[in-house]
Order: C-alpha cells, then sequence, then structure tokens
C-alpha cells in the first residue's frame, strides 16, 4: 500500500516555520529507571508532528515534560528560544503549552465555559464573571466551528464533543503549542475527520502541533513530520514525505511490517463449529444476529465506533445478559450446551474474555502476576481447596508468551501494557480454555508487542482454540482475522474473508450496509 | 455530530425528592399534629435547625471537595465548653482559634498524609471530645450576658436565628456559587488529578474547606450556647451525624462535586420537620434517632451515582 502520492501534496503545502520548542540533553530518570535519556527534538510553528514508537518509548514522558507534569533530570526545554522552567500544569499553561489528553480531563459537572476557564476565571469584584465566561466560551467555540451551548454540563458531551472543548481550551488560552495524545483512541471516522480539520486549522494558525499516536494511518494522514522515539532515545525526526509505513516501523521496532502479523489459519468452511450464535439481541430493541466461530480461526466482529459489536461479544461473554436467543458451545468431545449467560457459567464452559479495559476489567492491578495468572488456574477447583499455585506451569507460560517482568511475583501494575496483556491472556491460557472472546487484543500496547499478541492468538487457534475479537483497527482485522464480519447498526451486514478484506471494502459495509452474504452456510 | 443535548447532568443535587419531602412533611404535619402550624411551633423549629443549618452548611463545603467532617458535633462541643470556662472576653477568639487549628489539622491529614476524611475526623473527633471533657466535665456554668445576646436579643424585633441563618446561607452561596474558590473545589470534588492538570492546586483548598467546616462549627456551638444559656459538653453529639443526614437529603454527593447551598436548606428543613413531626406526635426519642439513621440510608441510596457523568 502507497501513500506517497498523498504525502507529497501534503509535503508541498509545508511551510518553513521557526523554532517554538526545542528540548536539548533532556534526560528523566524516574528512580533508578531512566525513561529518557538525552533527548533533544526540536519542533516548528505550522507543524503537526508526530511523536511515535512503543509505549515506554519515552514519549508520553517527553511531552509529559512539555505539559509541566513532570520536570526533567537534566537538560532544559526552550520555548521560543528562552529556557523554561514547567515545575506543573499551571506554568505550562502559562506558557502556552496546551495538552489534549488522552484521557480527558474535563469535570462532568463543570459546564463547558467554567470547564474552559477553570484555574483562571475571569473576575469581576472578586467574584467569578460569569457573564462575561460565556460571552468569551461562545466566541471561542464560534471560532472553532462549534455549535455548543458553553452552559452545558461537559458530563452531558460525547467524548468528540469534550475533545473539541479540550481543544478550544488552549485555543482560549491563545496557547503556541498543543499536545494531543492518542486523540483518535475513542472517535468514530466523522469525528475523526473533524478533528483532522480542527488539527490543520491550528498548523495554519502557525502553532506547533505534537501528535502522540500508535495508528500509522493517522500519522502519516495528519502530520507533515515524524519524530520517532526508541527505549527514551530520539531515533529520527524526518518529514513525513521521506517515509513510507514500512520504514516508520522499522525505524520504530527494527522489524518490517509483512513480519507482523502472524500466518492465517487453515480453516475451511467445513470447519468443526465452536461457537453457533443463534438469533441473539444482545440489548433491547437490537436485531438478532446469527453467526458460528468455527475451531482454527479469529473472526473478527468489526465496524465503524458504537455499532453493537461490543455488545455483541459481551452478550456471547455473558457479560451483558441478552434479550432473546442462545448460544450453543460444541466442546471437543463433541458435546453441545447451551451457555448460560453469565460471566461465571460462560468461564466454566470454557470460554475465555478479555475485555477491552484490562486495567479495571480484567486484571488485579496490586496483585502480583502468579496470583492474577493463578486465578485461571484454579477456574475448576473449589472454593475450599488450598490455592496452589503450579510454578513450573507458571514460568513455563510465562516464558512461552514472552513476558517481560522481573519474576512471577512482580505486581500486574508495573508492568507495561503489552505484557499486561499477556498476563490476561495468559490467565485464560492457564485456564485451559479453548474459546477466546478478546475485545481491542492491542490496545494501548506497543508495536512489538502487539505483534508478539497475534502471534499467540494465532498459536491458540492453530491449537483448535476458537478466537472472536472486536478491534477498532481495521488493519489489525485485516491482518489478523481469518473471517471478517462487519456491523452496522446492530447487523452483520458483510462477512468476508480476512485474506481477501481491503480498508475499502470494509468501510463501503460499514457505511452503506450492504446486505449480509452468507459464504458459510452453517445457518442454513 | 457537535449539537445541543438536553442537559442531565447537574451539580445541586437537587431531585424531586429533596424538594417533595419537606414540601410533604409540611402538609401532614399541619393536619395531623395540631399544635405544628402555630407561630409558637414554627418559630421553635427555626431556632432548633440554624444550628443544624450552620454545622450543614459547613459540611457541604467539605462534601463538595470530595470529603466529610465527623468532628463537627465535638467542635460545637468544645465551643460550648470553652465559652463557660474561661474569660468571657477571650472565649470567642479562643473558640474560633481552636476551630482553626482542628480544621487546619484535619485538612493537613487528608489532603497532605492522605488519610481518609472518615477515619481522620473520627480521631479528630474522639481527641476534641476527649479534650473538652476534660475541660468542663459537666454540663452546667454560666454565660456571659453579651454573648448571650447573640441568641435572644432582637433586632429589628427579628428573631436572631434568623439573622444567623441568613448570614451562614449568604457566605456559603456566594463562596460556592460565586466565586473562583468554590468552582475550583467542584472539580477538585469531580475528580482531584483532572483538576489538577487543568492548573487548580489542590492542597491549599481542602485544608480551606475544613478550616470553613470548623469554624461553622464554632459559630453554630456559640449560637446554640448563647440560646441554651448553659454550658454542656456533649451538646453537638448528634451533631456529625445529623448534618450528614442532611446534607444528603438535600442532595449533596458524599463522592464530591454535586451539592448546592439551596439543596441543604431543604435537608436541613426535612430533617428539623421530622424531627419536630415526631416530637409533637409523642414518638420517644430513641426511635427518632433510629429514624434518623434510616433516613441517612434512604437519602444517601436514592442519590447515589445518579446526577453526575458517566
Amino acid at each position: 500500500m502507497t501513500h506517497s502520492a498523498g504525502l507529497e501534496d501534503r509535503a508541498s503545502g509545508m511551510k518553513a516555520g521557526r523554532e517554538l520548542v526545542r528540548f536539548e540533553g533532556v534526560t528523566k530518570r524516574f528512580g533508578a529507571n531512566v525513561a529518557l535519556s538525552d533527548v533533544s527534538l526540536t519542533g516548528l510553528s505550522g507543524s503537526v508532528h508526530a511523536v511515535t514508537g512503543e509505549n515506554g518509548a519515552g514519549k508520553s514522558t517527553l511531552m509529559n515534560l512539555l505539559a509541566g507534569v513532570h520536570q526533567p533530570s537534566a537538560g532544559s526545554i526552550f520555548l521560543d528560544g528562552q529556557p523554561v522552567v514547567l515545575d506543573g500544569p499551571r506554568a505550562a499553561h502559562r506558557a502556552g503549552v496546551s495538552t489534549v489528553y488522552q484521557e480527558l480531563t474535563l469535570l462532568p459537572n463543570l459546564t463547558a465555559a467554567e470547564n474552559l476557564y477553570l484555574g483562571r476565571e475571569p473576575r469581576r469584584l472578586g467574584l467569578v464573571d460569569r457573564a462575561a465566561m460565556r460571552r468569551e466560551a461562545r466566541r471561542v467555540f464560534s471560532r472553532l466551528d462549534m455549535d455548543l451551548d458553553p452552559d452545558t454540563y461537559c458530563g452531558d458531551l460525547t467524548i468528540a464533543q469534550q475533545q473539541m472543548v479540550e481543544i478550544a481550551k488552549g485555543v482560549a488560552v491563545e496557547a503556541r503549542v498543543f499536545i494531543f495524545d492518542e486523540p483518535t483512541a475513542a472517535l468514530n471516522g466523522p469525528e475523526i475527520e473533524k478533528l483532522e480539520r480542527l488539527i490543520l486549522s491550528l498548523k495554519r494558525d502557525g502553532k506547533l502541533v505534537f501528535y502522540i499516536s500508535h495508528r500509522l494511518d493517522e500519522i502519516f494522514r495528519f502530520c507533515d513530520t515524524i519524530s520517532v522515539m526508541k527505549d527514551g532515545s530520539h531515533v529520527a525526526t524526518r518529514p513525513a514525505s521521506e517515509l513510507t509505513r514500512d520504514m516508520l516501523v522499522s525505524l520504530m521496532v527494527g522489524r518490517s511490517l509483512d513480519r507482523f502479523f502472524p500466518h492465517r489459519g487453515e480453516t475451511g468452511p467445513d470447519a468443526v463449529t465452536a461457537i453457533d450464535v443463534r438469533d441473539l439481541v444482545p440489548v433491547e430493541a437490537a436485531a438478532p444476529v446469527s453467526f458460528a466461530l468455527r475451531r482454527g480461526e479469529i473472526l473478527g466482529l468489526t465496524g465503524l465506533e458504537g455499532q453493537g459489536q461490543r455488545e455483541i461479544i459481551r452478550a456471547v461473554a455473558g457479560q451483558i445478559a441478552p434479550v432473546a436467543g442462545e448460544v450453543l458451545r460444541h466442546a471437543r468431545d463433541g458435546t453441545s450446551a447451551r451457555l448460560t449467560p453469565s460471566p461465571v457459567a460462560v468461564a466454566r464452559a470454557g470460554v475465555g474474555f478479555v475485555p477491552e479495559d484490562r486495567k479495571s476489567e480484567g486484571l488485579f492491578l496490586p496483585l502480583a502476576i502468579e496470583r492474577n495468572i493463578g486465578v485461571g488456574m484454579m477456574r475448576r477447583s473449589s472454593i475450599w481447596s488450598r490455592a496452589r499455585i503450579d510454578r513450573n506451569r507458571l514460568t513455563g507460560l510465562l516464558d512461552s508468551m514472552n513476558v517481560r517482568a522481573t519474576g512471577p511475583r512482580q505486581e500486574v501494575q508495573a508492568l507495561s501494557g503489552g505484557n499486561q496483556q499477556k498476563v490476561l491472556i495468559g490467565r485464560w491460557l492457564a485456564a485451559g480454555v479453548d474459546i477466546l472472546l478478546v475485545e481491542e487484543p492491542t490496545r494501548g500496547v506497543d508495536v512489538g508487542a502487539k505483534s508478539e499478541i497475534y502471534m499467540l492468538l494465532r498459536a491458540f487457534a492453530d491449537d483448535g482454540g476458537a478466537v472472536l475479537m472486536t478491534s477498532s483497527e481495521l488493519s489489525e482485522h485485516i491482518g489478523l482475522c481469518d473471517r471478517i464480519l462487519v456491523v452496522r447498526e446492530g447487523r452483520l451486514v458483510a462477512e468476508m474473508p480476512g485474506a481477501a478484506a481491503t480498508e475499502e471494502t470494509i468501510m463501503s459495509s460499514a457505511l452503506t450496509g450492504a446486505p449480509f452474504q452468507s459464504h458459510a452456510g452453517a445457518a442454513a | 455530530m457537535i449539537g445541543r443535548v438536553r442537559s442531565r447532568t447537574s451539580r445541586s443535587g437537587i431531585g424531586i425528592i429533596t424538594i417533595a419531602l419537606p414540601l410533604t412533611m409540611f402538609v401532614i404535619l399541619s393536619f395531623t399534629a395540631s399544635s405544628f402550624f402555630t407561630a409558637q411551633n414554627l418559630g421553635n423549629v427555626g431556632n432548633q435547625i440554624t444550628a443544624l443549618l450552620i454545622v450543614s452548611l459547613g459540611q457541604l463545603i467539605v462534601a463538595v471537595s470530595g470529603g466529610v467532617d465527623l468532628s463537627v458535633g465535638s467542635m460545637l462541643s468544645l465551643t460550648s465548653a470553652i465559652i463557660v470556662t474561661f474569660d468571657p472576653a477571650i472565649v470567642i477568639p479562643l473558640a474560633i482559634a481552636a476551630g482553626c487549628v482542628l480544621g487546619a489539622v484535619n485538612g493537613l491529614g487528608v489532603a497532605v498524609f492522605g488519610v481518609h476524611p472518615l477515619v481522620m475526623t473520627l480521631a479528630t473527633a474522639t481527641f476534641v471530645q476527649g479534650l473538652t471533657l476534660l475541660v468542663s466535665p459537666v454540663p452546667g456554668g454560666v454565660v456571659a450576658p453579651a454573648i448571650e445576646a447573640l441568641a435572644h436579643g432582637r433586632l429589628f424585633g427579628l428573631q436572631p436565628s434568623l439573622y444567623w441563618c441568613t448570614a451562614a446561607i449568604l457566605l456559603c452561596w456566594l463562596l460556592l456559587s460565586r466565586s473562583a474558590f468554590g468552582l475550583r473545589l467542584y472539580a477538585l470534588g469531580a475528580n482531584p488529578r483532572n483538576a489538577s492538570l487543568n492548573g487548580v492546586k489542590v492542597v491549599g483548598p481542602i485544608i480551606a474547606c475544613y478550616v470553613l467546616c470548623s469554624l461553622a462549627a464554632v459559630a453554630a456551638g456559640i449560637f446554640l450556647t448563647a440560646r441554651v444559656s448553659t454550658g454542656d459538653p456533649t451538646i453537638g453529639a448528634a451533631f456529625g451525624l445529623d448534618s450528614i443526614t442532611a446534607i444528603a437529603l438535600g442532595g449533596v454527593q458524599l463522592s464530591g462535586g454535586v451539592g448546592s447551598v439551596p439543596g441543604v436548606i431543604l435537608g436541613v428543613v426535612t430533617l428539623g420537620l421530622a424531627t419536630n413531626g415526631m416530637n409533637l406526635l409523642g414518638v420517644s426519642p430513641f426511635l427518632r434517632m433510629a429514624a434518623t439513621g434510616l433516613l441517612l440510608l434512604g437519602a444517601v441510596s436514592l442519590q447515589r451515582r445518579k446526577t453526575i457523568g458517566v
């Protein structure tokens, strides 16, 4: 897939900006851990500057220094050529640095206008001048082409609207530097387009936008300059027009893209069914869906954000009680049984569920790796039995999954996102399940670990298991899945083999809802 | 996708029940208890709830920040003990100083040392109650006439409780709804981390909340002691729980970020009417106490996590 045509257009529209931000020899240590070592990097005005790299590469740490969240252990930061000390978020705001964090920081119980001016409220006679606040908020919103009532509580806004308010906050203080940390994680297609327009308008106004992202598509779509970080060091900064996807990935990990995804499965249409979903109505007023998950395959449920994929997989997992329909589970020994829609019953039946929010729904963060996995090992044992962890099996499992940790006793919260995800999958492997339901297998996981998780899932399927997954990244479905089901407004509108699917064919089904073509014949 | 949405979030916390409960009680009591709707009794209710209102407004400030203060009752008792024990010329400044110290200790414990507000204020409540009993082990003592006048003198022919209530309401409303401090407090109560990322300081305002709350208890203590004209080292015992019940009835969310002065007034009136009503209907005082506990449970479970986003 080549992007060069589009890139040249963007490159020609690039103005040569002046230096706005310069990191010089910046080092950041957390205790004995060196998060950044001797990073020097320059950002120009009128530029959208991608900062990318694996998780733990130091890109967020670098941006947190600029946002005043952390202070460098050595080296200095220059704004407009002047050295600055950013000893807190307040200082960064005053210096003209505005940050849109991945987890938005708006207060739900404050109105849009109040959020915009929190911490620097306009005063009159010592009290907050609400009229001025509202007036100014309206002015900023209209400048950004947002139709938003300044008196709306932010708790009532959609994620996309909240993000706009975050951007408006920066515009309101006339910030010169904007930091976007994975801004598209929770947005759908049209919302991403709106964000793109906003970012490009900031660029036209001569601002510097630092764009932290894992998503290569967006990096090439939005950014004119790309900086790559690796293991706390700055690897390279190049104009986007000089890079291709493969070059970028190899800069990040030293590994080329074609080895990124594992081989595909060998399942034919006659493969044994593992899970049969029949007329399942996951939530009130949704359409019934039927499909089969076969042994040896990875099946993807895709579509635009919020079209019902999540509800379907959660209904199968027993996380939500479906309104109607049934889920039949065919065991390896040929017996079949109806799955009771409860998390405990589903787990006991040998079906593992890996939720998208592993920190709050999946893992016990303050507990050790061995305990997080041990929960799976004791899936079948009685509540009165002694809790014993088979250490040999545990060590073998951790080795085979390539979990990077100080040992099985390390707390899960100290691990990187990728290793946490491996522990969560490992829990189910230890439990001996043969079906995995996985939401967002690699959300917040760095590129290297992503590939390892793909291998893990593929090996699981090759071993006679079956995987049903959802993902907001189309490329993940295309690269990993054997079959892809496209969901639109709660209905399955298309089915395609992963090997033949392209972003275009998936998007056209997801957007227009071409009728569902069943190639499987399993439902008949 | 940008458009107007009907507002569902609220930070006043006032719902239908918050308003309907005191109104219904008022109507029912007017019919069932013959002595309820008399100037004498309504004046009594006003006097009875003044101290609770002042304490509850202080409790509201702490609750908005996401905390709770159980030490208000002990502070009120200590104020009473101070007034009847020391030289009348210094008792009020002394009580105020004691309030500042207690508030600062509570605030430091919560904001700097990270002690849970319940544990922190329970510890100081016990400490202060012990101290109070050391200062004045038994009820009694004389209240100086100048201090008595604060709750008995009739300026322009109006009940003094009216002035106390008006001043407390006005101060608290200005602070929470009109000042930058108040706005930041709501932000802190909803999410301290995000508030801090938005440039709001965390430690100072939280300490200030506890100091204000303790000072409210001191004010209530001065009013109450002046009104009963004698000291009582356990006069505040019920105020901790009562003030929390009152604000919960007023729709204040004990997890922080939601609550308002009008809501607290409604909550205090509800609790005041309930107490007065049971009194008039001859319900045992022990049963009244049990009922307060039930009211707290009911109020908290009704409003839990309903009004704030997510």
